[in-house]
């Protein structure tokens, strides 16, 4: 399979400050990764360096021609204050395509009901996006990245302040268009349990350290023991991976917890 | 009894139409107002969706003090052609801040701060300057404007200045809307959210300029705010908000300068007190709508 992008030795940072360096990982067609670890650790950086908001201070970052982003932002990054109806937004995604000045043609608006039903919420078409549901939000900005025909779909924290029914509901949507659609897909998350047990590798970030592998390279003990600098055990039940950090009887002073 | 009411009726009358006669006497001005109310009322859309409220203020503060720059220059017998004319000067000065402002990146200072900065010192030396200028009948400039001073040639110039800047808004309207609503999703579709940003700021600033000289500070940035305000509390669209944002500014400057004619009022607070009960109709409005 081809790479879409293509890490090589890349240092990443902001002005001369370097936050990881010696990154080197590529998204082949098809892949469905996670972009793992706490927040603060780099995963912005690498998804920017990925976007091409972020130029490498080192190294080198290659997108093949081919390559069409859809991406999906934070929840939060977007502004429900704007009076949008939920087709409005998903036409956003169609925007580049229409051209600089032009309008939206029935033809666009018939692709945007489209990416509508694919996330299954096209009864909401007309209804103002700020009175949608945190989940309902999150399948509307799926379905503009959607209708924009990319052939990989970014995700950027995309169950972050959701409940347990949401967030399962909406992982399984993004596992659906990855397995019956061949999208693929990059998802960015700080919630290693949640991710781990829907993607089929994983590149974990943990304060300048990076891994990558697959899903069962990375979840083990001593991968992610050695990642965080604490004991990791890895559980299963019901076919289900969990990662609990073991309790410690005491923490030393100045240690990482 | 029926003596005393057709005399009264017939006083009634006759009040209306010298009310009537005065407002045809300076519907120069009133036209000029219009034009002001249209142009910033446009704008006031992505000023309020933006959260750019005091940038518009500032940029009203720092137009104005371009004038009063302009006008102590000329007192000063400093005279360097047209750059020292108020509304060059004004525009010149405002321009210089929109770049500053929609550059963005202001390192450790939080953004509101250095709005805040600009605010008080443009208002300071506007002020200063405006006392030290020899031709220094402009004082109310910085609140009140001079609305009822509007002639026709001044109308014909806020014209030239509105109808191109509504016009590229009309065209780039989907481009400006993107970049406002979700800038990093428009920056992986390969636009460039700098280059909209400086679009958007230069027109406000271009707008802000031109108006400043006639409506001053303060109806400035009531047109940039409050009919906005008013279009998001009765509309659930982008249309909509355009649409009731331009008709409330439209009717507070129709309003506002029809009171202030005969009840003697300056003209800039009617119009500014008309806009702001326009925003208490549509408040009091959605408020009936929620609990039907």
């Amino acid at each position: 399979m081809s790479s879409l992008v293509t890490f090589d030795r890349a240092t990443l940072g902001y002005g001369r400050r370097a936050v990881l360096t010696d990154i080197s990982f590529d998204i082949p067609e098809g892949d469905f990764l996670g972009l793992v670890g706490p927040n603060g650790a780099g995963k912005t950086t690498i998804l920017r360096a990925l976007l091409g908001s972020l130029q490498p201070l080192g190294g080198s970052v290659t997108r093949s021609p081919t390559l069409r982003f859809g991406y999906v932002p934070q929840r939060d990054q977007v502004d429900y204050n704007f009076p949008l109806k939920v087709l409005d937004v998903v036409l956003m995604g169609r925007y580049d395509r229409i051209g600089l000045g032009r309008r939206p043609t029935d033809a666009d608006r018939k692709l945007a009901h489209e990416a509508l039903e694919h996330v299954g919420i096209d009864r909401l078409a007309d209804r103002p996006l700020a009175d949608l549901s945190g989940g309902q939000k999150q399948r509307t900005l799926i379905a503009r990245a959607l209708v924009g025909d990319p052939n990989v779909l970014v995700l950027d924290e995309p169950t972050n302040g959701m409940d347990l029914v949401a967030t399962t509901q909406i992982l399984g949507l993004v596992r659906e268009l990855h397995d019956r659609d061949g999208l693929t897909v990059l998802m960015v998350s700080h919630a290693l349990n949640e991710v781990a047990n829907y993607v089929e590798r994983i590149a974990l970030v943990v304060e300048g350290g990076f891994r990558i592998g697959t899903t069962d390279e990375i979840m083990t003990e001593q991968a992610l023991s050695e990642m965080y600098g604490i004991p990791v055990e890895v559980d299963s039940f019901d076919g289900h991976r969990i990662v609990v950090a073991r309790r410690q009887a005491s923490t030393p002073a100045g240690s990482r917890v | 009894m029926g003596t005393v009411s057709s005399s009264h009726g017939g006083r009634r009358v006759h009040r209306q139409a010298a009310v009537f006669s005065t407002v045809l006497l300076f519907r120069e001005a009133l036209y000029g107002a219009l034009v002001i109310a249209l142009a910033c009322s446009v704008l006031g859309v992505y000023v309020v969706l933006r959260r750019i409220v005091f940038v518009g203020a500032a940029l009203a503060q720092i137009s104005s003090a371009g004038i009063a720059l302009a006008l102590w220059l000329a007192g000063a017998g400093v005279a360097l052609g047209p750059i020292t004319h108020p509304t060059v000067m004004s525009l010149l000065l405002t321009i210089i801040a929109v770049m500053f402002f929609a550059s963005g990146a202001r390192g450790r200072i939080p953004p509101d701060a250095t709005i805040g900065v600009t605010y008080a010192v443009a208002a300071a030396l506007g002020i200063l300057l405006i006392a030290k200028a020899a031709s220094g009948e402009a004082h109310d400039i910085f609140l009140s404007g001079n609305i009822l001073g509007i002639t026709r040639g001044d109308t014909l110039v806020l014209l030239a200045v509105a109808v191109p800047v509504l016009v590229l808004h009309l065209i780039f309207y989907k481009e400006l809307l993107f970049v406002s609503f979700d800038r990093e999703t428009a920056r992986t579709l390969g636009y460039n959210v700098r280059w909209w940003d400086l679009l958007l700021y230069l027109t406000l600033g271009i707008v802000i300029a031109s108006a400043m000289q006639f409506a001053g500070v303060m109806l400035v940035f009531n047109f940039l705010v409050l009919p906005a305000v008013t279009g998001l509390m009765l509309s659930h669209t982008m249309r909509g908000m355009f649409f009731w944002s331009v008709a409330s500014a439209l009717a507070a400057a129709f309003v506002g300068f029809s009171l202030s004619v005969p009840f003697d009022l300056p003209s800039g607070p009617a119009i500014s007190a008309a806009s702001g009960a326009f925003v208490m109709l549509a408040w009091f409005g959605r408020r009936l709508a929620a609990r039907r």
